[in-house]
């Protein structure tokens, strides 16, 4: 792995736009702006960018209810996201869809998914249909550590396996399946011990380190374009806010999260970048100056713009 | 009371050598069976009382429940009071923890890694280490049964230390003139930014490397080491390499079917307390075949050869001793009939 400085600093701006776009959504959702349900991705930020960072322009990603992350680090509008929370028409989905809905078919992005472990058959046939073109693209599903034990999962890398599809299964694992942690919803401590069932690698890598992340998903990647087949990439990480927008999240200590919070990967990507000389405080906090500056565009692009109107109700719900 | 303490890492063995290399997996439910060899092995040479570091997959517990019927234990068995990180650091605290009820014993499922880390707080305790891990040099692939029988031959005192325990040697780092870490086998100086994914794989990035010892049958960078000269562990001298353009190429199991030549600009021998100076500044460190220390472009980091490192038991010596002191002989009463 050897990252040009350029390189280094898009994936940390890409950290930071997602932490800022999920604060600023938490704080408008809690003053009662935005409807809906939103789950947000604050403390996984390092397992999207250092994933979607080796995707080319004709590859797939399957995306969860947790879905704003994957879509910023695949290089989402952030003005269209937030008009599609706030239920405008000039949201992806014409703000008929929310936060668990938002598709970007021009980016590959199949969508945020309301149904939990809903994207992994998607993922199969999207890496079948890459397989069957022959053009060398990769299907990614990310998904949690719940999602695992859906019959959609086993199907999913069962057919992928046999039929040897360019698909990576990306495990988030946040050890938490809403509100039951995964040493009482699973008898397994790694999800990736689950891809020898089925004749597939399956690697755990720690996810709050970008550069861990980034470099399992490179090998597998490289598996999937070369032909070798699928890949699960268990990712150890932990988010820093409830399920869901309002959750009193009553099932963990403020203990555990404190400490999962000293493991902030925006932090320690920062730390290794100074230390090699990649990024001064000053560019950081530009950086940071910047993406908030673009995060409130995006929100008054959003506030601003119009709600759909009532006759385009039954507009989109089959294809014309 | 013969007591011997377990350690068992439920995290190792599923790194990214699954993808680029081709090492075997291993899950914690094979740990669990090895776990209960051990146990049954420790019970059948007399240890009465195990104490053992809890972790969040249950390792030790789920050994147990399976222990039932005819393979009930009577030992005691307590799980050591201690907070649960899930880091390596747990390793650490479990085996402080562990010398200072004084145990006899520590058996260990893990790899180079999760060795370190115990031996950098077990003491004089010595240890019986079962790989679990990938590219291991310092723990043996053992049979648990024979391995906790080992343990328990040592623990009780059936087996003098002089004849079963042999003192390996370690590998100082030294940061900035202070003491960082240390290594049970190996340093290998990477150009490299990140620890990223930990493993080693790109022959090309490794730049030096200061090991205690190597054989051409380990696997990893020691596998170097012993091409170059073999250096087995109970030799007093390490080894100091510099990788680069050389005329000499070794051909190296960097991995598990990872076999690649790797081109050394020189060699040496190390002599006890000698020092090496990490040239490749700033670097990456591995240590004990993983990715582990960050190096800045300020720092300046110094490699000591140490003889005192930790006490481990040999198994082989062990069971041969016994064998010929006769404790394996039934009596009327004990034993099979």
């Amino acid at each position: 792995m050897a990252l040009s400085q350029e390189k280094l600093l898009e994936l940390y701006r890409k950290m930071v736009t997602i932490r800022v776009f999920e604060e600023n959504t938490a704080e408008l959702f809690a003053k009662g702006e935005i409807p809906g349900f939103v789950h947000l991705y604050v403390g996984e930020e390092a397992t999207a960018v250092g994933v979607i960072a080796h995707l080319k322009d004709h590859d797939y990603i399957a995306s969860t209810h947790r879905g704003h992350g994957h879509l910023i680090a695949r290089g989402g509008d952030v003005k269209q996201m937030y008009a599609e929370l706030f239920g405008r028409k000039t949201g992806y989905c014409k703000g008929k869809g929310g936060s668990m809905h938002i598709a970007d078919l021009s980016l590959g992005f199949l969508g945020a998914n309301g149904i939990v472990g809903a994207g992994l058959p998607l993922i199969a046939g999207a890496a079948f249909a890459c397989k069957y073109r022959g053009d060398d693209g990769v299907a990614v599903c990310f998904f949690g550590d719940g999602a695992s034990n859906r019959g959609t999962f086993h199907e999913a890398l069962n057919m992928a396996s046999i039929w040897k599809l360019p698909a990576i299964f990306v495990c988030e694992n946040n050890m938490y399946a809403i509100s039951l942690s995964q040493e009482l919803h699973q008898n397994i401590d790694d999800v990736a011990d689950r891809a020898a069932a089925y004749g597939l690698p399956g690697i755990s890598v720690d996810g709050n380190d970008l550069f861990a992340v980034y470099e399992a998903a490179e090998e597998a990647v490289k598996r999937a374009r070369n032909g070798d087949g699928p890949t699960l990439i268990e990712s150890k990480t932990y988010r820093w806010r409830g399920h869901f927008e309002g959750d009193p999240v009553v099932y963990r200590t403020e203990e555990e999260l404190q400490a999962w919070k000293k493991k902030d990967p925006i932090e320690r990507a920062k730390k290794r970048m100074m230390e090699t000389g990649v990024l001064t405080e000053e560019e950081d906090k530009a950086i940071w100056e910047e993406v908030r500056s673009e995060i409130q565009e995006g929100i008054e692009f959003a506030k601003n713009s119009p709600l759909p109107e009532e006759e385009s109700l039954l507009e989109d719900v089959y294809c014309e | 009371m013969p007591t011997v303490g377990i350690i068992a890492n439920p995290a190792s063995g599923k790194d990214i050598r699954r993808l680029v290399a081709h090492a075997t997996v291993f899950d914690n439910l094979e740990k669990v069976n090895i776990v209960r060899r051990v146990l049954l092995g420790l019970e059948a040479v007399g240890v009465t009382r195990l104490l053992f570091m809890p972790d969040y997959f249950g390792i030790i517990q789920r050994a147990l429940e399976g222990l039932t019927g005819d393979y009930s234990l009577k030992m005691d068995v307590e799980c050591l009071k201690m907070p649960l990180t899930g880091e390596q650091e747990d390793s650490l605290v479990a085996a402080r923890l562990l010398a200072e009820e004084k145990v006899g014993c520590i058996v260990t499922l893990g790899g180079d890694g999760t060795n370190r880390v115990v031996a950098k707080g077990c003491r004089q305790v010595p240890l019986v280490p079962i790989s679990t891990g990938t590219n291991n040099v310092f723990p043996s692939m053992v049979e648990g049964t024979i391995a906790g029988m080992a343990a328990g031959l040592v623990a009780t005192g059936k087996v003098a230390p002089e004849v079963a325990l042999t003192r390996n040697k370690k590998i100082d780092i030294y940061v900035n003139g202070s003491w960082e870490d240390m290594a049970l086998v190996d340093v290998v100086v990477l150009k490299e930014q990140f620890v990223g994914s930990r493993a080693i794989w790109h022959e090309r990035k490794i730049k030096q490397v200061v090991a205690t010892c190597g054989e051409a049958t380990n696997l990893g960078i020691t596998s170097m080491i012993g091409a170059l000269h073999p250096l087995p562990p109970a030799d007093p001298r390490g080894m100091a390499v510099k990788v680069g353009t050389g005329r000499t190429k070794v051909l190296s199991a960097l991995g598990p079917g990872l076999i690649k030549s790797v081109s050394i600009a020189e060699y040496r021998f190390l002599d006890p307390g000698e020092r090496v100076v990490v040239e490749t500044i700033p670097c990456v460190m591995a240590v004990d075949g993983e990715r582990e220390v960050e190096v800045g472009s300020r720092d300046r980091v110094e490699l000591v050869l140490n003889c005192d490192g930790p006490l481990v038991v040999n198994i082989k010596a062990t069971m041969d001793a016994a064998a010929r002191r006769g404790v394996f002989r039934c009596t009327q009463g004990h034993g099979s009939s």
